[in-house]
């Protein structure tokens, strides 16, 4: 079976061409079936591949095909090849997994759009473009999948680009996301010539990896800061987070798939896949667990007054990324892959469950003009309720074993420090509170609901709401294969894990002695020595915070409504700061679009009009001219070709002579 | 002595040759009358010949007469006659620029393959030298080496001949 | 005396390519209206599949024969391929064009099995009077299709240019064949380079002319400046179907020969032509693709491409290495499918008594005739240089070889080039897809087998952008004996 995992990206590729080329020809019907069944086929292979990698033993699961050499230029040789581990294996099975369950969802949700083929089209594309991201076997086709999925990401945005937020949105996450592709491309190449260096050329993951002990360690922490930058991009941390908030503008299954489930998760994947590199980083990963950290409460904060349901769902994507990369930068990679998946059901399922509530609505996204919803809606309310306890870290939900396994890493690993888990800490309970807040607001209270728009309140169709329904199951068990140790539990995701990430972990372990965070704070020295009774602890602290927090939304939000617009009067400025998003969009746009846009001007007026245009004016009326002139050499007479051969034969010959006769 | 003076006598055939070949050759290029032309040019091609045969070569001396001298000119003796190449014959020769480029031109090609040539003695040693038997059996060494040796290529002329032949009949015939 | 010894399985791929070119010359009498010539045409390409399958069985083994005068090994066997399947795209793309034109004659496909043949004996001789007579037989054959059309002045003035300034070429050729046979006393590419070893005759004055005379001589036939003069004229007159055989067929032999013998019986004299294979290099790109700028007719444009490609085809050459000269094989085969096909456009694109050669005349097709004018920019694209086509790969190594022999300057301004080279074959793009059409087109015919032309030119052109190490690795396995 493992022969066969080229299987797994070549459905959604198929699924693209067919779409594609005869979708609009074949109609509805046909895209309806393709779409989600090319998922379908790919899910089911990447369940076969997973049991076989499972019924070997640990050490042994690992296997590369290639499927043909792709880029030979003297030593330096790249394929195109595919790779199973666990980490990849994982991927792939949320990947195809959620997307399946999306692509059917989409089937009702899109079902009048005009575009349709379109929209199945891109989403395959997406599919397949992410499948290579993951499983692909070296940087190449990694950054090739990587370019694909942004401009997947950019098409779907922008898919209703007859409005123009939704093309200038397009346009933002397009824009933002070059400066970190840019640089990961840079780390890219520093990896690839500094390996070069030691003469060895190559950009394949295994090779790279296994020599990586040849770099030293600036030049790692140079390689590994560069790529975090490309995930910064990509996975949408401070400071290049703020595409992703536009990029609700498109249809909300793209949403949930691709700006909550698995594109932007890319990053912390890529870092996962790179632990080897990052734990030789010590200043690379604190700068990761700090940027994640930092992105996780003030993302966090934001949510607290945003009114747009999939406004609230970003920024606590962004925050619940933020969680990740404090798990992958403290060195407890599994932690964060393991968020990385319950994220991916219970944040899929809060934006269908919003969708749902669009589709119920008309389209209203405004959470001040909904209300009392539970008893119309009540499928999508309950799950919705359940992807809400789950991502608060209420216990016995995925997101509580994923979240405080992040959290207790956060303190306990030999990266880790108290202050970030106390910030994390804090962060958790501000997601408590807001998302409890959305929850209130849209389902609990009175309704108020536009009137014309309430008579026709309905549940949506099966065809949405069964995806619905087990994207909530797996939101509920989706977190018991990691539950910990000290639960009781075999944590089989950390086990499955560690073939891959745990050299990394190793490795990082022998890195600790230098580790940023240790050094400049200093504070636990006995990492790693923490006992089960304070792990157990830490545990009922952060359950206790999450509560907090559910209890003041539940405060605010249902026992008195009042009250927050009371605070909100009095605390006006802290409110607005908040409430529009601390002006960072702002800032960006004075310091950077603004900035950028006068020096254009003023290069397009001086430098442009005169050296460019004059250059390339000139160049041009050159090159017609040369071209006029040369063009009038050929007369058409045979003899004055012969007599150009001639000409060509007397230089040839006096070079060759003279050559000849004096050297 | 006896052998000397047959030295000295094919020295002097040679000049002799030599000279009328050149002169022949001039007097091709500078002639009005296309005819006349073309009548020099079986003149240098006799000459030539002989220098063949100062070289022992008496084979391609007799296809020098046969295929050139008889065949190719008699062929565009022919075609200048039907053409009736009169207006050619008014325009003469005028100076022009090209011409005198042209002409410096040629000048240095010549001086470079005499040069090539004449300066440096030609090297040549792998190839079967001449014998007694090749000079007096000049025909029928060059039978030999060309359906032994030389088999293949004269296979593939063959072919190439065929081409000539498909090529001259298609570029001539009635449209059908 | 004793008889050669004769190994017709050696040469059997050319056995059969002639004995088909034979073969359609007689039957031709038996299909005497012209709608049943192209059973002729079906024949030939029975006869090029039978020559190709013959060729592939080869593969792997080396064998010398004929004397040593010729050798069926991994280059031959690259080039025989590479002209078998040009070979195989004329005559499909020819089959309605000549119906169209009124040019079906039998005669027509035997000399294109000729020409073939020809270009065979190219490649694979290792004897000078066996690559001559090749080249000759290719030639000749060409001269004939060029003046096919008898009734069009312009076929004919390319007829007789080409024939006329060929010819001279062709004098050239063998003076320098002549030459070296003086400075060495042999023919044979082995014994000539070994010879010179020995004697060191490196700065012997009349190898040094025989070096300028066969560099006008191959020159002439892969079209680079300042030997390339005919080629608008000629690439214009004759019938379209030839141009494209000419383009890739006759430059791709001429390459053939010209590394064969300078690779393996000039070596020594590296240091001397790489100077001037640079300058030629240089001059053959720029003009080809600065004049290419200023040109109104397509064919005119696409022959100043060829030059062009030619240009770039040497880069490889002045390289020199191994990759250098295998990207030069992938080049030749990646540049035979996308111009042919982009000459097969040209042929689907014109009709009885209108040929549309004009790039005007594209304007707009974009969205009358999707399917022609998507590969049409496929090819355009591909000779520009864009990925992921194949002439970008072949781009990729050939300036990739360059640099690393260290030619910066040689590997920029062919990147210049490109660039500049992107601006016309772009024209051509956004005239068929945002121009609005100056006069309707319509009622063209598209005979199926150049539509199957078309197909498998695109085929081909992705197959080699986006799995290029296959063509690649085939290349580099194929020059294992050359060098």
């Amino acid at each position: 079976m493992f022969e066969y995992v080229w299987l797994i990206p070549l459905f959604p590729a198929i699924g693209f061409v067919l779409n594609g080329f005869l979708g609009r020809r074949l109609g509805k019907g046909f895209v309806s079936w393709v779409g989600p069944s090319a998922i379908g086929l790919s899910f089911l292979t990447a369940i076969f591949i997973f049991f076989e990698l499972i019924g070997r033993p640990p050490a042994e699961r690992h296997f590369e095909k290639v499927i043909f050499d792709w880029v030979v230029s003297g030593n330096f040789r790249t394929v195109i090849g595919y790779q199973i581990d666990p980490l990849s294996i994982l991927m792939a099975l949320v990947v195809t997994g959620v997307s399946f369950f999306i692509h059917i969802y989409s089937v009702g949700y899109m079902h009048d759009d005009p575009g349709y083929p379109r929209y199945f089209t891109y989403l395959n594309l997406f599919v397949f473009m992410m499948l290579n991201l993951i499983l692909a076997n070296n940087f190449l086709l990694m950054f090739v999948g990587w370019e694909g999925v942004g401009l997947c990401s950019y098409l779907l945005i922008g898919f209703w680009f007859e409005k123009d937020s939704a093309s200038n949105a397009g346009k933002k996450a397009f824009v933002v996301n070059r400066v970190g592709d840019f640089g990961f491309i840079l780390g890219m190449f520093l990896l690839f010539t500094s390996l070069g260096k030691h003469g060895i050329w190559t950009l394949d993951f295994t090779e790279v990896f296994a020599n990586a002990n040849k770099l030293d360690p600036a030049t790692v922490t140079t390689i590994t800061i560069l790529l975090f930058i490309g995930a910064c991009g990509k996975s949408a941390q401070i400071p290049l987070y703020v595409w992703l908030p536009d990029a609700m503008e498109g249809p909300t299954p793209v949403s949930s798939l691709i700006h909550a489930a698995t594109m932007v998760t890319a990053g912390v994947y890529m870092v996962a896949r790179c632990n080897v590199l990052y734990s030789m980083a010590p200043v690379s990963m604190a700068i990761v667990a700090i940027v994640g950290v930092a992105t996780a409460i003030y993302t966090a904060s934001i949510g607290f007054c945003q009114t747009d349901i999939k406004k609230v769902l970003a920024y606590s994507t962004i925050s619940q990324l933020g969680y990740m990369f404090l798990g992958v930068g403290v060195g407890a990679y599994s932690a964060g892959i393991f968020h990385l998946m319950t994220h991916a059901f219970f944040k899929g399922l809060l934006f269908l469950g919003a969708g749902s509530v669009m589709h119920a609505l008309s389209g209203e996204l405004d959470m001040r003009k909904m209300g009392a919803l539970r008893k119309k809606i009540p499928i999508t309310f309950w799950t919705f309720f359940i992807a809400t306890l789950a991502i608060a870290g209420i216990p016995g939900l995925s997101g509580f074993f994923s979240k405080d396994e992040i959290l207790w890493q956060a303190f306990s690993s030999s990266h880790g420090h108290f202050l970030l888990w106390l910030v994390a800490a804090v962060a958790a309970g501000m997601t408590a509170f807001y998302m409890f807040r959305a929850l209130f607001m849209t389902f609990f209270g009175q309704s108020r609901v536009d009137p014309h728009v309430a008579h026709h309140i309905h549940e949506s169709p099966k065809i949405m709401t069964v995806p619905l329904m087990i994207l909530a199951f797996l939101s509920i068990v989706g977190g018991y294969v990691g539950v910990p140790h000290v639960l009781g539990g075999a944590n089989h995701v950390h086990e499955f894990l560690a073939p891959v990430v745990g050299g990394g972990a190793e490795l990082g372990k022998a890195h600790a002695g230098i580790s940023l965070l240790s050094q400049a704070w200093a504070s636990s020295g006995e990492a790693g020595g923490h006992s089960a009774a304070l792990e157990l602890l830490m545990m009922v602290i952060s359950v206790v915070i999450a509560l907090i927090g559910i209890g003041i939304a539940y405060l605010f939000y249902i026992k008195n409504p009042a009250l927050p617009k009371l605070l909100a009067e009095r605390w006006r400025g802290l409110y607005r700061l908040v409430y529009n998003k601390y002006y960072v969009d702002e800032l960006y746009e004075i310091l950077f679009i603004n900035s950028l846009k006068s020096l254009g001007t003023g290069l397009w007026r001086g430098f442009d009009d005169f050296v460019i245009d004059g250059t390339v004016n000139g160049i041009a009326y050159l090159i017609g001219w040369l071209s006029g002139s040369i063009r009038r050499v050929q007369t058409g007479l045979v003899q004055n070709y012969a007599f150009a051969m001639i000409l060509g034969g007397v230089i040839i010959a006096g070079y060759y002579l003279i050559r000849g006769i004096f050297y | 002595m006896a052998e000397n003076i047959g030295t000295l006598f094919q020295w002097l055939i040679f000049l002799g040759v030599a000279f009328i070949s050149i002169l022949a050759s001039l007097l091709l290029v500078t002639r009005k009358n296309p005819i006349h032309s073309a009548l020099f040019l079986v003149l240098n091609f006799l000459c030539v010949a002989v220098l063949y045969i100062l070289l022992y070569s008496q084979f391609i001396a007799i296809i020098q007469v046969v295929v050139y001298a008889g065949a190719i000119v008699m062929l565009i003796v022919f075609v200048i006659m039907l053409l009736d190449l009169e207006v050619e014959l008014r325009s003469g020769l005028k100076f022009s620029y090209t011409k005198l480029i042209g002409g410096f031109l040629a000048l240095f090609f010549f001086l470079g393959i005499f040069y090539a040539v004449v300066a440096k003695s030609p090297t040549g040693k792998i190839g079967s030298s001449y014998t007694s038997e090749n000079i007096t059996n000049n025909v029928k060494a060059v039978g030999e080496v060309l359906f032994t040796q030389y088999l293949f290529p004269f296979e593939i002329v063959s072919i190439l001949l065929v081409v000539a032949m498909v090529g001259a009949v298609i570029l001539s015939k009635k449209r059908a | 005396m004793k008889l050669p010894e004769i190994d017709l399985c050696l040469i059997a791929p050319e056995i059969i390519v002639a004995a088909f070119g034979f073969f359609v010359l007689l039957v031709d009498v038996f299909f005497s209206k012209r709608e049943n010539k192209a059973y002729l045409g079906w024949i030939s390409l029975v006869g090029i599949f039978f020559a190709g399958a013959l060729a592939v069985t080869q593969a792997g083994s080396v064998k010398s024969g004929f004397e040593g005068m010729f050798i069926s090994d991994g280059y031959a066997l690259f080039f025989r391929i590479t002209f078998l399947i040009i070979a195989f795209l004329t005559v499909l793309i020819s089959m309605g064009y000549t119906q169209r034109e009124g040019i079906a004659f039998g005669e027509y496909y035997a000399l294109i099995l000729f020409a073939t043949l020809g270009m065979m004996l190219m490649a694979a001789g290792t004897h000078l009077v066996i690559i001559f007579l090749g080249l000759e037989t290719m030639s000749i054959s060409i001269y004939i299709l060029a003046g096919m059309m008898r009734e069009d002045k312009r076929s004919v003035e390319a007829a007789l240019k080409y024939f006329l300034l060929g010819a001279f070429a062709t004098g050239f050729l063998l003076y320098g064949i002549a030459l070296i046979y003086g400075a060495t006393g042999s023919l044979y590419l082995k014994d000539v380079a070994s010879y010179i070893a020995s004697k060191n005759l490196l700065r012997n004055p009349m190898l040094l002319m025989s070096l300028v005379f066969l560099t006008i001589g191959f020159g002439f036939k892969i079209a680079s400046v300042p030997f390339h003069m005919w080629t608008p004229d000629v690439y214009e007159g004759a019938p379209t179907s030839i141009t494209a055989f000419m383009a890739t067929g006759v430059k791709a032999a001429g390459f053939s020969a010209l590394v064969r013998v300078f690779f393996s019986a000039l070596p020594g004299f590296r240091p001397d032509w790489t100077s001037i294979m640079w300058l030629i290099a240089v001059a053959t790109m720029t003009v080809g693709n600065i004049v290419a700028i200023s040109q109104s007719n397509i064919k005119r444009m696409l022959a100043y491409s060829s030059i062009a490609h030619a240009g770039y085809i040497l880069v490889a050459f002045v390289a020199g290495n191994d990759l250098g000269v295998s990207g030069i094989l992938f080049y030749l085969m990646a540049y035979a499918f996308m111009n042919i096909g982009a000459f097969t456009c040209v042929i689907l694109l014109g009709k009885k008594g209108e040929e549309n050669t004009l790039i005007r005349d594209y304007a707009g097709i974009g969205f009358k005739y999707p399917l022609l004018s998507a590969a049409m920019t496929i090819f355009l694209l591909s000779m520009a240089g864009i990925p992921p086509l194949g002439g970008f790969m072949a781009k990729f190594y050939v300036f990739s070889a360059a640099v690393k022999e260290k030619f910066y300057w040689l590997a920029i301004l062919g990147v210049l080039n490109s660039a500049v080279s992107v601006y016309y074959y772009l024209r051509v793009t956004v005239l068929m897809y945002f121009r609005e059409p100056e006069r309707e087109i319509t009622g063209l015919q598209f005979s199926p087998a150049a539509v199957a032309a078309l197909v498998l030119a695109v085929i081909g052109t992705l197959y080699m952008g986006i799995f290029p190490s296959n063509v690649l690795s085939f290349a580099q396995k194929s020059i294992a004996g050359l060098m």
